[in-house]
């Protein structure tokens, strides 16, 4: 104990006041702003590293108890709300690898937005704001006050998509984009949202409280099981806005339309995690509802497959990483929802076995964000070094930089390595742990049994889709002849935290060789009365290189590269090859995003302009019209209403005249029939 | 001396008012400098009672003032003015809006001294209204706010000021005799057997008891009467064309504090369960099935408007129709949070007035299809467009969210209650809905292409006097959604009554 935990509500705080700060000096300060907003991610950093290890030193990590302080925020009728901080494990890990990730994302940035001028004041307050939002998110005490921050995250979302959606640099129509991208992202996130707060209703009404202490502690045994299934699908339905998860994710791959800073900072250390969180921090009353949670595993697992399939005949460098981005939130979901499927059933039925493979679920979901973190963090940098240094997203202009801006390829040649599951990268521990997670309910033939060797299934084919098409984007970005101009590697500021993430993007996975597993598990025990069985690092090793799945999955991932290579290395560059008119309507159907945007509109259309369009006929004509008409018949025909614009003023006399004689005339009949009722 | 601190605030703008009004010729240019000492004084005792209250909400009641006003004909009018729970944040945002507006029409140019006038004139029927206890009383100060009202509208307004004038008067007029018609019914019918039939809400509290059909009755003129005045649909008509045609500070007033007398006045008289024990069993339904409908039908009216102004018009509907949801809930949650939204509505709509009075006079429409690009331009004013918007779609961390969440989580207890629980739907439609039309707006004037449809070219960003307003009315506005107990503490004593 050093004292640090009793001041870890500075975390957020310290880039609030970035915020703040920059954004009314930045102007005045080099670079607008940013090395205040660099100064506030890394204060947070430092302060989040020691209260975390404050807590792990401390008794409340010894005793499996969560730091807690709250104080009262608003009093709703009998209910209280506060306001407060609730540190454990799972905070310190959100809190760590956000404020870590974001403050390389920040350096970066200082290279990056460098030309931006006077609008870069504006774009180091708003990621300030963003990072207040997620690392507020991650010190929450109760549920409100992380919808608070959840929604503080989905305005700057907003504001950092539609950044450039005036005076865009490429001009008049790619800023609209940029602000429809904007306006989807807000709009679509906050279907889930508002899901999400009516699921805290429903929580406020079932456990009189939204602190997180409160439920958790709560006999769930005792509340209306319907409910808590309702409520619980309304808090997953605001994870599937958040996180993108089908048929929600739709906004992803338009937000590209920001800075590439942005994508990284939403992909990697922000926003999206959030939902993945919710769905970790609510595992202790997921797991009383075990239907719900094979709905949660089931849309994680047709996320993952679906999404892959739209990146697989992609152009766009940074949307191939968005679809990547989709795939690997599915995979989270997945494992986070079997996991709680598992542990489900084994609480009913006691049995350690199950509550083992649970834990082991919730350990992947944990572990695959946090690996997914750095490699996603570090090939959406890379990305935006090769579009800084070419000026386009199109894959088809680039070919042939790896001569040109080797520490770039190198670094992200690391990254996609590591999202396709080769060992010894981070991406194939934790892909691997996510995917036996899925088999384990059919292995030991649970009831939903079936359904998780499906989910299984389409996880291995994501894998093999995985390495397609990573490195298909690789290939195509950094092998063959140019096809474009190139201004050569990025400057410094950028290049040095590519190399950092890199070296996050090898190691992080060794985390699980260490008890990483142990570790993420703490969280779970601080609120579950049961006993959760867990396997050391080495016992984890051990399996996931004995059993049979892994070598399948690396088979497939290596045979991915394999066609990748064959296709776009081996196979000169062919441009009618990438022309959709030469594809069939498949071909097709994929690159238009099976409709989906298609299919938004035409819901907005639906429940929103077209009924808006209809409401107002209505009031103008039926509504505003009958009272039109009734003075009308009253005044005495003619022009009515609008008859008394002439000589208004005798008019408005008259009224006067009415109205008193009115008046009189009621009060004389009561007072005639004063008694009479 | 006790100091008569309830009556100066009806006394000293009265005197405002009367100041000005004879400011004319050479002197209508200082008209403004008279309104704004006044109002401020105004605010400034607004803030005393506040901060009295602030620091026990016991003390407010001591600055109750009471007076026999007539005496005769077996019958009691008193001048009793009080302030509690209620009425101290409507207090509170009538004097902070009237000195905000004040300031905001500094560059006012045609009749200054008539238009400050008559804003110091609607702050006396205001402040009347929010403190009177004596139905007479009450009566005579909602009638006073209409007056001033129209001839805001009628002098000040845009070019179909006439018709939106007359219609606003006769829609609200006829609406306050109907009122009136229930305030004698109950008054007289409570009264039966006095010496002097009073008019004193606490002589009416305390009277006959009455039947219960009698109650329902007359519960239903008297909510009719209140109702236009929010506005409910179908009787809303009056509200977007009055603020199409009304002036900057008209509109501010008319949705800050005036359309609150309506929800005011149904929680003063209504929901008062000494006057009318029994009626809500019947008009319960009712309420909370206008006020979702309200809060739908407005947002979905929203969207298909064109003006600025109109649509934020639209919005105030809605946005009353879920303080009427709060009220019909008749539960300490739904009458906190109907308060607070009353409350967090003034401050926000007055964001939202000024923001749409801006491009009317800076770009000279307010027409969105006419608009467009304008961040690039004129940053400032997006960057207030924007605020606006968010705290009125209730983005967390401003004060609409509060009232929001509070709201639909009444709502929902309400609808447990009844087993009704799937109509939560429809708020959340709203929620969706409101962010909706608030975004397509933001999309449509602020970003993308700057407009070449007007000309901009000697266009300038808002004046300073705006800014400062503005930036006071957004600073509330966060203070409040990150410290709600601030304004809640208020609340809480009356509430918890229900």
């Amino acid at each position: 104990m050093i004292g640090i935990l009793d001041y870890v509500w500075l975390v957020p705080l310290a880039p609030v006041l970035c915020f703040v700060i920059a954004g009314f000096f930045g102007k005045k300060t080099p670079q607008g702003g940013g090395y205040i907003a660099i100064a506030g991610a890394l204060i947070a950093f430092i302060i989040a590293a020691l209260a975390s290890y404050d807590y792990f030193t401390s008794d409340y990590y010894a005793n499996n108890i969560a730091y807690t302080v709250e104080m009262e925020w608003m009093a709703v009728g009998e209910f209280s709300i506060n306001f407060g901080v609730y540190i454990d494990t799972l905070s310190c890990i959100m809190m760590l690898f956000a404020s870590f990730i974001s403050t390389l994302i920040f350096i970066y940035s200082i290279g990056y937005m460098d030309d931006q001028g006077v609008k870069k004041t504006r774009y180091y307050a708003e990621v300030s704001l963003f990072l207040t939002g997620m690392l507020g998110l991650a010190v929450s005490s109760n549920y409100l006050e992380m919808f608070v921050f959840w929604e503080v995250m989905g305005l700057c979302s907003y504001l950092l998509i539609g950044f450039w959606s005036f005076t865009h640099p490429e001009g008049d129509e790619a800023a609209f984009r940029a602000s429809s991208a904007a306006k989807k992202a807000f709009l679509v996130t906050r279907l889930g949202d508002v899901c999400l707060m009516a699921g805290l209703f429903v929580l406020l009404h079932l456990f009189g409280s939204l602190d997180y202490a409160d439920i958790f502690n709560f006999d769930i045994a005792t509340v209306d099981s319907n409910m808590l299934m309702v409520a619980i699908l309304l808090m997953f339905a605001g994870v599937v806005g958040k996180s993108a998860q089908f048929p929600l994710h739709d906004w992803l791959p338009d937000a590209m339309a920001g800075p590439t800073t942005v994508s990284a900072l939403i992909h990697a250390a922000t926003m999206v995690k959030a939902g993945i969180y919710l769905v970790a921090r609510s595992y202790p009353i997921f797991i009383h509802c075990t239907d719900a949670m094979i709905i949660v595993a089931v849309i994680g697992g047709v996320t993952a497959i679906y999404t892959a399939s739209m990146a697989l005949n992609n152009m766009n460098i940074k949307r191939v990483l968005a679809y990547s981005t989709l795939s690997q939130l599915g995979y989270m979901v997945l494992a986070l929802g079997a996991g709680a499927y598992l542990m489900s059933l084994g609480i009913e039925e006691g049995e350690p076995e199950l509550m083992l493979l649970g834990g082991a679920g919730y350990a992947a979901g944990i572990f695959h964000m946090i690996n997914h973190a750095f490699f996603k963090a570090l090939l959406f940098l890379c990305s935006g070094s090769v579009i800084h240094a070419v000026g386009t997203e199109d894959m088809r202009m680039m070919g042939g930089l790896r001569t040109k801006m080797p520490i770039t390829a190198y670094t992200m040649l690391i990254g996609s390595l590591s999202i396709a599951g080769i060992p010894i990268l981070s991406g194939f521990w934790s892909k691997d742990l996510v995917l036996e997670a899925a088999f384990a309910p059919f292995h030991h033939g649970l009831g939903a049994g079936s359904i998780f060797m499906v989910l299984f299934i389409l996880g291995m084919i994501t894998a093999f889709m995985t390495a397609f098409y990573m490195f298909r984007m690789w290939f195509m970005t950094f092998c063959g002849e140019p096809r474009g101009h190139c201004h050569g590697e990025s400057p410094k500021p950028m290049t040095v935290p590519l190399c950092i993430l890199a070296v996050f993007a090898v190691i992080s996975g060794l985390f699980v060789v260490f008890d990483g597993s142990y570790y993420i598990l703490e969280s779970l025990r601080t609120t579950i009365d049961t006993v959760i069985p867990f396997h050391t690092g080495m016992e984890i090793v051990e399996e996931i290189f004995t059993a049979i799945p892994t070598y399948v999955a690396l088979v497939l991932a290596v045979v991915g590269i394999g066609i990748a290579w064959k296709l776009y290395v081996k196979t000169p560059y062919d441009a009618e090859a990438f022309k959709p008119e030469n594809h069939g309507a498949l071909y097709n159907f994929n690159a238009k995003r099976h409709y989906f945007p298609e299919l938004y509109n035409w819901i907005s259309w639906k429940f929103g302009a077209g009924v808006a369009k209809g409401v107002n006929a209505l009031d103008v004509h039926v509504v505003d019209g009958t009272v039109n008409g009734l003075s009308n018949a009253v005044v005495g025909g003619g022009e009515g209403l609008s008859a008394v614009q002439t000589g208004y003023v005798r008019d408005y006399a008259g009224l006067v005249a009415v109205g008193v004689i009115s008046i009189l005339a009621v009060f004389c009949l009561i007072f005639l029939y004063g008694g009479g009722f | 001396m006790d100091i008569p601190i309830l009556s100066l605030l009806v006394i000293i703008p009265l005197i405002g008012a009367l100041a000005t009004l004879f400011m004319g010729g050479q002197r209508a240019e200082k008209a403004k400098y008279v309104a704004v000492a006044f109002s401020a004084i105004v605010l400034a005792l607004a803030l005393y009672v506040t901060f009295v209250g602030y620091n026990n909400m016991a003390d407010l009641a001591d600055l109750k003032e009471s007076y026999v006003w007539f005496k005769a004909a077996g019958l009691q009018m008193n001048i009793i003015f009080a302030i509690d729970g209620l009425s101290i944040l409507m207090v509170l945002l009538t004097a902070i809006l009237v000195f905000l507006v004040v300031i905001f029409s500094w560059h006012e140019e045609d009749k200054p001294n008539y238009y400050h006038a008559l804003l110091l004139a609607m702050e006396v029927g205001l402040m009347g209204v929010y403190m009177a206890q004596d139905f007479f009383l009450f009566y005579i100060m909602w009638e006073v706010t209409l007056i001033p009202m129209y001839f805001m509208i009628s002098w000040y307004g845009g070019p179909r000021r006439h018709y939106s004038a007359i219609k606003f008067f006769i829609y609200t007029h006829v609406a306050s005799v109907i009122m009136l018609i229930g305030i004698f019914a109950v008054v007289f019918q409570t009264q039966i057997g006095a010496e002097y039939i009073s008019f004193a809400f606490e002589a009416v509290r305390n009277g006959a008891t009455l039947a219960p059909a009698f109650q329902t009755f007359f519960f239903g003129l008297l909510f009719f009467g209140f109702a236009v005045k929010m506005p409910v649909p179908p009787f809303h008509t009056w509200l977007p064309d009055a603020h199409v045609e009304a002036p900057t500070g008209g509109s501010v007033l008319l949705a800050g504090v005036m359309l609150k007398m309506g929800s005011y006045g149904i929680i003063r008289v209504c929901l008062d369960s000494a006057i009318f024990p029994d009626a809500m069993a019947f008009w319960q339904p009712i309420m909370i099935g206008l006020g979702i409908f309200a809060m739908v039908y407005g947002a979905y009216a929203c969207i298909a408007q064109n003006d600025l102004k109109k649509m934020v018009a639209y919005s105030s509907i809605s946005h009353m129709g879920m303080v009427l949801v709060g009220m019909g809930c008749n539960s300490v949650i739904g009458i906190e949070f109907a308060i607070f939204q009353m409350f967090a509505h003034g401050i926000i709509s007055g964001v939202l007035f000024m923001v749409c009075g801006i491009a009317g006079h800076n770009f000279g429409t307010r027409d969105m299809r006419l608009l467009g690009g304008l961040a690039g331009k004129f940053p400032v004013y997006a960057l207030f467009m924007m605020f606006g918007f968010m705290a009125s779609l209730g983005l967390p961390g401003l004060m609409g969210f509060i009232a929001e969440f509070g709201l639909l989580f009444g709502l929902w207890e309400y609808l447990v209650s009844q087993g009704l629980e799937v109509l939560i739907v429809f708020g959340l439609l709203d929620m969706m809905l409101t962010a909706g039309y608030y975004l397509w707006a933001m999309q449509k004037t602020l970003f993308g292409k700057l407009t070449d449809k007007i000309d901009l070219t000697h266009c300038h960003d808002i004046a300073k006097n705006e800014v400062a307003v503005l930036a006071v009315l957004c600073a509330l506005i966060a203070l409040f959604g990150i410290w709600p107990t601030l304004a809640l503490d208020f609340v809480m004593p009356f509430a918890g009554a229900f």
